[in-house]
């Protein structure tokens, strides 16, 4: 455990005043146990509009909550940007009033105890983008204006360069003190194209998140937008069908990823909202669906070494061969369900209770190059990007194509205008046919090319 | 809670030479403090209980086609300047990099104080009370049938307390409350465990107001948001005086408070401009933008109160207030007896608009189905899709009573509140998305 001493100077402050905290909540009766979350985050922005620089952002922002739980487990949550002592004291006193009146709640056993981390987690912070100069990112910015305003193609970009800092603290009753300093930089562009000589534009998105500046690669995200954008233009109506679709890693991560990192979180699970529910230890999916979460990987951007309640992080297997393995768990849903949180209660600030997230969440990839997932497809499919996501508990998914072709003997040819997939995603995860062998980074989401067997297109022609 | 002090005059002075000093062409501050409460239960239990108490300052300097912002926690006079000395120095950064320069044209100062007021002020309506309520029509949900196996009731009330000052002289004072309480629906859910997923294709879909106003607003307002339009983003570019919808169809845009009290409205928007009327479609033709002060400038109009942000800690973005069709002549009953093959769609789970293409998709929560006039079979899952252009000349019958419905836009990341409003809505043709 971290002991005051190995705290850095700076944060003394925020240190002593989630101490301070602490005490006062153990000064009310009532009190079963109770957590201080303290943070601080400097965030850094620089806007592009029409392939120019539009605007320059910078804020900071310190605050704590508190959560105080009694006896019958019943709740008070309340936070404040502020942390001066009377505001604390405060902000801890409207706390502990909301737990008094509140209805109890048997399914709280308790708030986590001191655990040991797995392991190290290195590379999550990087100095140069705490103290980043602001003219510093222009440089990135520059290339993503000057590839753009070179091709003819390009009507207007869109995008930015952000960063974030952040340094916080928990602290429980139950002798929890852990800190995390962190940070973030990410580039996002979002191009329209137009197809010369036709009234027809074409848009496409790309973006990177990375824990360290020198990994942003700003050609590399203007390029991947190009060419998703260029891909759109062509669009076509077709006819409904019944043909084999693949999925682009961007696909993946919206049918595929996004959908069991909601259903495989305990909460949504317990209340009976997962179309995973009484799936646990079975074989749900072809051999090729190998996915886990890992919140201990150097350096990904959800990695750290504990959660956002002080628990550590861990690695676990989700889905192996097709069968459903894992849930995700903060300390509330473990509890209820017997089990040991799996470190993955996650806050956007300090505004937010812990809910769960998961970490770093990985479809692990197969045998084939992506080529050759191609290759046997007469007519087929190619998806990228929808906006729709499945019934979270049916799994029943009918959802637009925005960004996705049509496959003529193993091309990619015309894109898609007013189509539509419609498929379960159980029967989706039994129809994975074949991974391809690379997978594409994602902020905290890594995914290969898949193949499914066949699906209902609903065309408009 | 404290209502943040106006600002002296001597430190308003002090901003101004600050900001001439360094050629700042227009600035602003917004000054904000607030505290709420949330509640969620699930099941009588709680799920979200929460109190909050914030306060901070959003700064904004531009000169010559280049914005700099900064956001300070601490709104001490000493803060405040800090603040604008760093919003100025990162304007004067994007100034030397920006392709296109223009001015924010003044307009006249408004210096008001407005606050609105709910029926029992928020301040006397204890922690134990708001509980009380929560709980109370949890139970009434639950109690609606045995065959429920979740209910979930939010409640949240917040007060805000606001200073707007800028470089023309404006001043407003604001002090707005809100209430807002929310039930899942028990009777719909059971409902639904029985209907059948819908079969693809296209059918004429008579849409009931929540789902016509939400409508309107992804697919129709977004494109509408002068932001969108000069970032050549938006599907309206180029459209001012053409036709885009069926003859009967007009299209406003009315945030102004009235005695409806509606969730989406204001008298002032974050920019310090009076909320008004804007009529965006009349009979078919496209009329006008949703403006900002900056997007008013660049296109030579004035402003029209739709500068809108989140919180203190964001920028204004041209967004919608209440936004509504207007209703015409037709009953719903006649809709459905005219109405020979179609779907009767209520409600959405979401919505999503490609603005720059055009493709949009809703997806509904009732569906049932329509043959030979009348109102059959119960389906879910239906998601509508088309093309925003197409869509709107393809109206053929507009209901004769309009209803509202709140709710909170998340344009760039900014949770807005706002209104949709429109009456049913009958449209020929379109594509429906469905498992079979």
């Amino acid at each position: 455990m971290i002991t005051k001493n190995n705290f850095p100077k700076e944060n003394n402050v925020l240190f002593n005043r989630g101490k301070f905290g602490l005490r006062i909540t153990e000064k009310y009766d009532k009190v079963k146990c109770s957590e201080i979350y303290v943070q601080k985050t400097d965030a850094f922005e620089i806007g592009l509009e029409k392939n120019s620089i539009k605007d320059c952002n910078k804020s900071e922002s310190c605050g704590f909550s508190v959560r105080v739980f009694d006896k019958r487990g019943s709740l008070g949550f309340a936070y404040a940007n502020d942390i001066s002592s009377k505001i604390i004291e405060k902000t801890i006193n409207n706390a502990v009033k909301m737990m008094k009146v509140g209805p109890p709640n048997d399914e709280f056993k308790d708030l986590p105890f001191p655990k040991k981390s797995n392991s190290k987690v290195t590379g999550i912070y990087d100095k140069n983008i705490k103290d980043l100069e602001f003219e510093t990112p222009f440089d990135l910015i520059k290339d993503m204006i000057k590839i753009s305003s070179d091709d003819s193609q390009v009507v207007t970009q869109s995008g930015d360069f952000s960063s974030l800092y952040t340094y916080y603290y928990v602290f429980n009753s139950n002798g929890i003190e852990i800190s995390s300093k962190e940070t973030a930089a990410s580039l996002t562009s979002s191009i329209v194209v137009k197809n010369n000589g036709k009234n027809e534009t074409g848009n496409g998105f790309h973006w990177q998140i990375e824990r360290k500046y020198k990994d942003l690669d700003a050609i590399k995200v203007v390029n991947k937008t190009l060419q998703m954008a260029k891909m759109n233009l062509n669009r076509i109506k077709i006819e409904t069908m019944n043909v084999p679709l693949i999925l682009t890693p961007k696909g993946v991560i919206s049918l595929i990823l996004n959908p069991i990192a909601s259903a495989i979180n305990a909460d949504t699970f317990q209340y009976n909202r997962s179309f995973l529910v009484g799936k646990l230890n079975k074989k749900i999916g072809s051999d090729l669906l190998n996915i886990e979460d890992n919140g201990l990987i150097n350096g990904a951007v959800g990695s750290s070494e504990f959660d956002a309640e002080g628990v550590p992080c861990q690695n676990k297997k989700i889905f192996e061969n097709g069968v459903f393995l894992s849930l995700l768990h903060n300390s509330f849903t473990a509890g209820k369900d017997n089990v040991e949180s799996t470190g993955n209660a996650q806050r956007n600030s300090f505004s937010s209770t812990p809910n769960i997230g998961s970490t770093n969440l990985y479809f692990n990839p197969g045998d084939y190059k992506t080529q050759e997932l191609f290759e046997d497809i007469k007519i087929g499919i190619l998806l990228d990007y929808t906006g729709d996501s499945p019934n979270l508990a049916t799994g029943d998914f009918s959802g637009l194509i925005l960004n996705g072709n049509i496959i003529r003997n193993g091309e990619i040819q015309e894109s898609l205008n007013e189509t539509m997939v419609g498929i379960n995603i159980l029967d989706l995860f039994n129809r994975i046919e074949k991974v391809s062998n690379k997978l594409e980074v994602y902020g905290s989401k890594n995914a290969p090319y898949v193949k499914i067997s066949n699906v209902q297109i609903s065309g408009s022609k | 809670m404290e209502s943040p002090k106006p600002l002296e005059s001597n430190l308003i002075s002090k901003l101004t030479k600050l900001a001439t000093k360094k050629r700042i062409e227009f600035w602003d501050i917004r000054v904000a403090s607030s505290s709420g409460t949330l509640l969620e239960f699930t099941n009588g239990k709680n799920k979200e209980v929460s109190y909050s108490n914030i306060k901070g300052a959003g700064i904004r300097a531009f000169i010559n086609g280049g914005w700099g912002f900064s956001v300070k926690q601490n709104i001490s006079d000493s803060s405040i300047i800090e603040g604008l000395n760093e919003a100025i120095k990162l304007a004067l950064f994007a100034e030397r990099y920006s392709k296109f320069k223009f001015k924010i044209k003044e307009y006249d100062l408004i210096r008001d104080k407005y606050t609105t007021k709910l029926k029992t002020p928020l301040k006397d309506v204890d922690i134990e009370q708001k509980i009380d309520f929560a709980l109370q029509i949890e139970k009434d949900a639950h109690d609606f049938d045995p065959r429920v196996i979740n209910t979930n009731s939010l409640y949240t009330d917040g007060i805000i307390n606001s200073l707007l000052i800028n470089s023309f002289g404006s001043s407003i004072e604001q002090s707005i409350s809100i209430l807002k309480i929310g039930i899942k629906s028990a009777k719909k859910a059971i409902k639904l465990l029985s209907a059948k997923p819908v079969k693809g294709g296209k059918f004429t879909v008579i849409m009931d107001p929540k789902l016509t106003g939400v409508f309107i607003h992804e697919a129709f307002g977004h494109a509408c948001e002068a932001d969108l339009v000069i970032a050549k983003e938006s599907i309206l570019e180029e459209k001012l005086g053409e036709k885009v919808a069926s003859e009967n169809i007009s299209i406003i845009d009315d945030p102004t408070p009235s005695d409806m009290a509606l969730f989406g409205s204001y008298k002032f928007d974050d920019e310090g401009i009076a909320a008004k009327p804007v009529q965006l479609v009349e009979n078919g033709v496209l009329k006008t933008y949703l403006h900002d002060l900056e997007s008013a400038s660049r296109m030579n109009v004035s402003p029209n109160g739709h500068g809108r942000a989140s919180s203190y800690s964001s920028k204004p973005q041209a967004r919608m207030g209440v936004t509504y069709l207007k209703e015409h002549d037709w009953k719903l009953n006649e809709m459905i007896e005219d109405t020979k093959n179609g779907v009767l769609c209520e409600n959405w789970k979401y919505g999503y608009t490609n603005p720059a293409t055009g493709n949009f998709q809703f997806k509904t929560r009732n569906c049932y189905k329509i043959e030979n006039g009348e109102k059959t079979e119960l389906m879910r899952d239906v998601g509508l899709s088309g093309l925003i252009l197409e869509i709107l000349n393809r109206v053929s019958a507009i209901g004769n009573k309009i209803e509202y419905s709140d709710g909170v836009c998340g344009k760039g990341g900014q949770r807005v509140r706002n209104c949709t409003g429109g009456p049913y809505l009958r449209v020929e043709d379109v594509v429906m998305g469905g498992l079979q």
